[in-house]
């Protein structure tokens, strides 16, 4: 990243690498997830993938909670959250006005021209709050003016969720992909439940089993095992190429702590927040399919 | 008080604006610059750089998980993951020694024979790039204290007498700043840190982390993939200030205190038991920014106190 598109703090504060304190401007509950946003001062923009560590003003917790930015307007930042632990429950309790720190954005996000460049078809394909990276890619699909125009003749978005309630969480994806369509970029969607409550009864990674054609790019985001049975899915098809953005227990989001490294297919190890937290498929699952680096909150 | 109380402290030949500096291994500042922009070489957020601590060989570090959040603070297992001495001499000392801040290198053995093997090399590098002038820049700090190693490092730091031996070896070749960082995993913190006097060592620094162990809420089996990992954060407070007060006690060189710092009301305290410089550490995780935010707010903190550093160091030792 250059200094030009440098994290927030920087700009906010009138020290270096100071973080920068946001107001929630809303807060809405999406079934069993929420969708918060944010108005961070200097938000200098992100990048589909990228991330911040997000700390209630007045946590309890020690540590920000690592979390994808879905959605971003000028200075709204939108996150879609699912309050699994104590930090994530805070953050999903904010009401509108009160204030939470933010550093970021920070990891290295999707490579939007790499995903659809000289591709047929980019399927996104997500598994529960995994879903969060991806209003905001569909946003960069299809557009003349930003920075990185990208071109896919064809999107098609896989989402699995638990059930009906989580399910709730895919409208910020729907919508996106609604304008991706405005666009003139052909986008369809299927939205599935392992109960069945919403859409068919499957997992997502059987979805994915039907769908997945030779020449295809995949964007994948969701818990550790079914990140790994898409990388298994893939190995058997030709001409693939898969992006994961991967989850981590992570301490500072910048690459100082070394906290949340995983084992790379080459023997070499890498930082899922500063070498990622987006990888290719060769790069992580490519010799066994590795195991998680922990989670962000259990 | 009416004029700005002075900051700057000395630590042996090193000259630094404010008291507070960085834990090793809790800031890769290329990395904040990557991130953050380049300002911050310029102005680093930390009075002296500390480094991850530096091993003979290259290391890949102990299996993940390394870290969970604990209350009021972490635990970690990384197991001192690094490129190793020549790597480090090669692609990080010389962009190192363009800070404008002083130098803390860490090194860490697994032997008496590595600590003089990294001590030498690193004073041979210095030598190289800076001519005699290297010790007003750099100085050491020998980690014998990383919880989450099985053989050497801990194991000497935890004994009197292997810790004088490692630094009396150590001192006769390297002329700087000398600094000793001490575990806290012993009974009797105040007899290492009178070793590590006795045998040259320039200053002493405490504390490390607190060997501790969490268990998976699902599996019932140690979280980290090590099993044990070291305790820090604000949780570790109270027992880093006995730590420091201790040594006070028991040693007349400067001692760098650290454990749980998160607010300049917490660096007022480990001055005050006897401190004479400041480490940030985990708290820095959340804000990679903290020890220059922590110098302004002491400075103030001071002001309303009417206190200078001079003053307060210690002072929890005097009599009301």
């Amino acid at each position: 990243m250059t200094a030009a598109s440098a994290p927030a703090g920087e700009q906010a504060g009138g020290l270096p690498a100071a973080r920068s304190l946001a107001r929630v401007a809303a807060n809405r509950t999406l079934g069993s997830l929420v969708w918060l946003t944010l108005e961070v001062p200097g938000w200098p923009g992100a990048r589909p993938g990228q991330f911040t560590l997000l700390q209630a003003q007045d946590s309890r917790c020690f540590l920000g909670r690592a979390l994808s930015v879905a959605q971003e307007q000028g200075e709204f930042v939108s996150f879609l959250i699912a309050p699994v632990g104590e930090g994530t429950r805070e953050l999903c309790a904010l009401r509108e006005g009160e204030r939470v720190w933010v550093l970021g954005p920070l990891g290295n996000g999707f490579d939007v021209r790499a995903l659809t460049g000289g591709r047929k078809r980019l399927l996104v394909v997500a598994g529960g709050v995994g879903a969060a990276p991806f209003p905001l890619l569909l946003s960069r699909l299809g557009c003349q003016d930003v920075s990185e125009p990208a071109e896919a003749a064809e999107v098609l978005v896989l989402l699995g969720f638990r059930d009906a309630a989580q399910a709730a969480g895919a409208q910020p994806v729907i919508d996106a992909a609604a304008a991706l369509q405005e666009r003139g970029v052909m986008c369809r969607m299927d939205v599935v439940t392992e109960n069945g409550s919403l859409g068919r009864a499957e997992k997502v990674t059987e979805t994915l089993q039907r769908d997945l054609r030779p020449g295809d790019g995949l964007a994948v985001c969701g818990p550790w095992a079914m990140c790994a049975a898409v990388a298994r899915i893939c190995a058997a098809v030709a001409d693939m190429e898969a992006w994961f953005s991967l989850e981590a227990g992570m301490a500072c989001g910048v690459g100082s702590c070394h906290g949340c490294v995983i084992p790379l297919a080459d023997g070499t190890a890498a930082r899922v927040c500063r070498e990622g937290p987006v990888f290719t498929t060769q790069a992580v699952f490519s010799s066994g399919f590795g195991p998680a680096a922990g989670a962000a909150e259990r | 008080m009416n004029e700005t109380p002075d900051l700057s402290v000395r630590l042996g030949p090193l000259r630094l604006e404010h008291p507070l500096i960085n834990a090793s291994g809790t800031m890769e500042i290329f990395e904040l610059a990557e991130v953050f922009g380049r300002e911050i070489l310029d102005r680093p957020p930390v009075a002296a750089y500390v480094p991850k601590t530096i091993t003979v060989d290259a290391r890949s570090g102990n299996p993940p998980p390394r870290i969970l959040e604990t209350p009021a603070g972490m635990i970690n297992a990384i197991g001192l993951s690094g490129e190793g001495l020549e790597a480090f001499v090669r692609h990080c000392l010389p962009r190192l020694l363009e800070l404008p801040c002083p130098l803390i290198l860490s090194v860490g053995g697994f032997s008496l024979e590595e600590y003089v093997t990294l001590a030498s090399g690193l004073r041979e590098a210095l030598d190289g790039a800076l001519g005699d002038v290297w010790p007003a820049k750099a100085g050491l700090e020998l980690n014998i204290s990383c919880p989450n190693l099985h053989t050497g490092c801990v194991s000497m730091g935890s004994d009197p007498g292997e810790t004088g031996q490692v630094v009396a070896a150590v001192r006769k070749v390297w002329p700087g700043l000398l600094v000793a960082k001490l575990t806290p995993n012993v009974a009797d913190i105040g007899a290492i840190g009178r070793a590590a006097e006795a045998a040259g060592a320039d200053a002493i620094a405490a504390v490390n982390t607190y060997k501790g162990l969490v268990v998976d809420r699902t599996t019932l089996k140690p979280y980290l993939g090590n099993v044990t990992g070291g305790l820090s954060g604000p949780a570790i407070k109270p027992l880093a200030l006995r730590a420091v007060y201790d040594l006070f006690e028991s040693v007349n060189v400067p001692i760098i205190g650290m454990g749980g710092v998160a607010t300049a009301q917490d660096a007022l305290e480990f001055i005050s038991c006897g401190a004479q410089v400041v480490a940030v550490g985990s708290a820095a995780f959340r804000e990679p920014g903290l020890g220059a935010r922590l110098a302004v707010e002491l400075r103030t903190a001071l002001e309303d106190r009417g206190l200078t550093l001079g003053v307060l160091r210690g002072c929890a030792h005097s009599p009301c």
